[in-house]
């Protein structure tokens, strides 16, 4: 019996195809939260803030990296990645616990509510989790290909 | 990151989240449906103030309680029985103002070894429920006052507020539900007696809240049975125009000479120049809406047989086809001090104004009224192509139907008919259903999944419905049509009628009987303004005449 060889998650695509995917993805993501945090959002709250500052800020500094092709444009991703990715979990979960939070309180007559959330979760998940996600995938895989 | 670790990751993170939410939810959820497993909780309440409190273990012991101070005079003694309770969090201010059911859920402290309980109606008493406060310029309703609770927390258990938030440990609860208020009204229950009496309550609490001049009382809190600073013509108006309608279809001398007291306040006291016509005001501005309802309250008394408002309708009428625009809407504001009309729209008058007019053509024979109702309807029930550049869209307008109604044997308009049932059916959207909503709130609107209905968005809201359902009976629309905003109306009604005070929680109440008959802001805000009974009395009016079938 022969096993067949695993798949690589983040198989295809050139270097510097990937590379200006992921410098085009980060410019606009770091667009979106810096004016979605920062000028929409009101009033300031700092706990959003800075945050939102950091990652918009780190987005943005990797995206110049990497359509730049830059050296630290891949160390600048990692960081990146790796801050969109903790963040984007933790956002996930206080978002899904507060819908649990609202369906505790108020029972089924908080369906409009969690709908509501479920709805946020739904929109927040592909930017803030799956693409940074992504992003380390291709960043491990990528330094085991030029390791071999 | 490899493929294995982001695995790794995801299981162990879903698995942590699903762990934290069941173990939240566990500890946060009530049981409303059980019966009661608490404590019981005896009050004895005067003049809307709780006297005497007393917690038992069981019903039997409970039975003995408070028997004395029930005999007091004005007393009223209230047993309520806990069914089930749940952790509240001290992890913020805005977490414990989140933590509970406005109006359904009371609060309690235990503090070294001692236990406070706030009802839910203490926390009516103390308008605790569903506070206004401003973060910055974000405005947000919240579910509870957290210092107010805090402090008659602090105050039941004799230490401060700051020990009591350091060291108390809390939990929500709920109660079984009460027989007196609000009352188990069922859709059965909206019979045409019912409809009448709740009309006749409702013209009966503004006669009974009119000052000698013919002004109201504006806003009447019924825990204190205080005054509102404020007044409003357009409302005043409104509440005149609602109380010359009962008095003529109940045919009852009290209530048209009340309406003719507070139409004679408005036309000797509010009546102002605006060019060559009258308009109803104060001040260096003044609005079409005022004039609008004034209009159709002098329409009204004038049918009623007090002809001297004649003139002054007609005069009226002049002021408002002046205010009109080529497009069939009108300049809402008439500068006063400067002389001209003022070309801003606000919600509302622009279906005032097209009742109105139609109203008093019946009156002044005059064909320009009539014509100008109509190209006021043409106008509200246009759709344009692009729906953000709207300037009206379905929200609480509730005169557009009205002026369709009036206008429908002399100018009908199908357009308009077809716009009335779509919106509706939006309106049926928003409305509750119970269960899953609570048994109470079955036939209100939503204003948001957390917070307690409000009677008159609703109640304004079925005035139009009553008339739509009318036209649409005139117009053969579908049976099954009719029959569904039929039995969206009568739920509507039904919740009116659970809220209305007849007599409601007089326990609550300094002076009940100054209050009954009125319609409350919510089933947490006691107070009565001078259009909860109108829009309340109005609605249940239209279907009190409408042909039963």
């Amino acid at each position: 019996m022969t096993h067949a060889t695993p798949r690589p998650i983040m198989a295809g695509g050139s270097d510097s195809g990937m590379r200006l995917t992921f410098g085009v993805l980060n410019a606009i993501a770091g667009l979106i939260v810096l004016l979605g945090v920062l000028v929409l959002a009101q009033p300031r709250y700092w706990a959003l803030d800075l945050p939102a500052a950091a990652i918009g800020i780190v987005q943005w500094v990797s995206a110049v990296g990497l359509l730049a092709k830059r050296r630290w444009g891949l160390r600048a991703l990692t960081i990146a990645a790796w801050l969109s990715f903790v963040l984007g979990l933790a956002v996930v979960f206080l978002v899904v616990l507060t819908m649990v939070f609202l369906r505790g309180v108020h029972g089924s007559y908080g369906m409009a509510a969690l709908v509501v959330s479920g709805l946020v979760v739904a929109l927040l998940v592909p930017y803030i989790v799956v693409v940074p996600a992504l992003e380390l995938l291709w960043l491990k895989r990528r330094q085991s290909e030029r390791s071999s | 990151m490899t493929g294995r670790v982001l695995r790794v990751i995801a299981v162990v993170y879903i698995g942590l989240l699903a762990v934290s939410s069941l173990l939240l939810f566990g500890t946060l959820r009530l049981d409303r449906a059980r019966g009661a497993r608490g404590p019981v909780l005896v009050s004895v309440w005067r003049g809307g103030q709780r006297t005497e409190r007393r917690v038992a273990a069981s019903e039997a012991e409970a039975v003995r309680v408070l028997r004395d101070e029930e005999g007091l005079p004005g007393a009223t003694r209230v047993v309520d029985q806990i069914a089930d309770s749940a952790q509240i969090f001290r992890l913020g201010r805005l977490l414990f103002a989140s933590s509970v059911v406005p109006g359904q859920d009371g609060v309690s402290a235990t503090y070294q070894g001692r236990t406070a309980y706030l009802t839910p109606d203490d926390l009516l008493e103390l308008e605790a429920y569903e506070p206004e406060v401003q973060i910055g310029s974000l405005r947000l309703v919240l579910s509870m006052d957290t210092d107010k609770v805090l402090s008659a927390l602090a105050r039941e258990l004799h230490t401060s507020l700051a020990e009591l938030s350091r060291r108390g440990h809390f939990r929500r609860f709920c109660l079984t539900p009460s027989a007196s208020y609000p009352k188990r009204v069922a859709l059965n229950d909206v019979t045409r007696e019912a409809v009448k009496d709740a009309v006749k309550n409702a013209a009966r609490y503004l006669v009974t809240n009119q000052h000698r001049d013919g002004s109201f009382r504006y806003e009447v809190d019924a825990l204190t049975n205080t005054d509102s600073a404020d007044y409003n013509y357009p409302r005043h108006a409104g509440a005149t125009y609602f109380l010359a309608r009962a008095a003529n279809h109940l045919h009852d001398a009290r209530l048209f000479h009340a309406a003719e007291r507070a139409a004679a306040y408005m036309k000797d006291r509010a009546t102002l120049r605006c060019g060559a016509h009258a308009c109803v005001g104060e001040g260096k501005t003044v609005d079409v809406g005022a004039s609008a309802l004034a209009l159709l309250a002098y329409v009204e008394l004038y049918q009623g047989g007090a002809t001297d408002f004649g003139d002054s309708a007609r005069d009226l009428a002049g002021f408002l086809r002046s205010q009109q625009r080529s497009d069939g809407d009108f300049q809402h504001i008439y500068s006063v001090s400067e002389q001209h009309p003022v070309d801003v729209q606000l919600e509302y008058y622009t279906g005032e104004a097209a009742f109105a007019l139609s109203r008093v053509q019946r009156l002044s024979g005059d064909a320009r009224d009539l014509e100008a109702a109509r190209r006021a309807l043409t106008f509200l029930v246009r759709r344009p192509a692009w729906f953000l550049g709207a300037r009206y869209f379905w929200g609480a307008e509730h005169w557009t139907c009205q002026a369709l109604e009036d206008l429908w044997q002399r100018a009908p308009d199908p357009v308009a008919l077809r716009f009335c049932l779509d919106w509706q059916a939006a309106n049926r959207v928003i409305q509750y259903s119970a269960p899953p909503a609570a048994v109470a709130y079955d036939g209100a609107v939503s204003r948001g999944p957390i917070f307690s209905p409000r009677l008159t968005p609703l109640a304004s809201r079925l005035e139009a419905a009553v008339a739509t359902l009318s036209v649409a009976r005139q117009a053969g629309v579908e049976p099954a049509e009719l029959q569904v905003l039929d039995n969206e109306i009568q739920r509507g009604f039904a919740f009116l009628l659970r809220y209305q005070y007849t007599p409601g929680p007089t326990h609550l109440m300094a002076d009940p009987r100054l209050l009954f008959g009125g319609f409350p802001g919510s089933p947490t805000d006691l107070h009565v303004r001078i259009d909860y009974p109108q829009h309340a009395g109005g609605a249940l009016l239209r279907y009190w005449e409408l042909d039963p079938r």
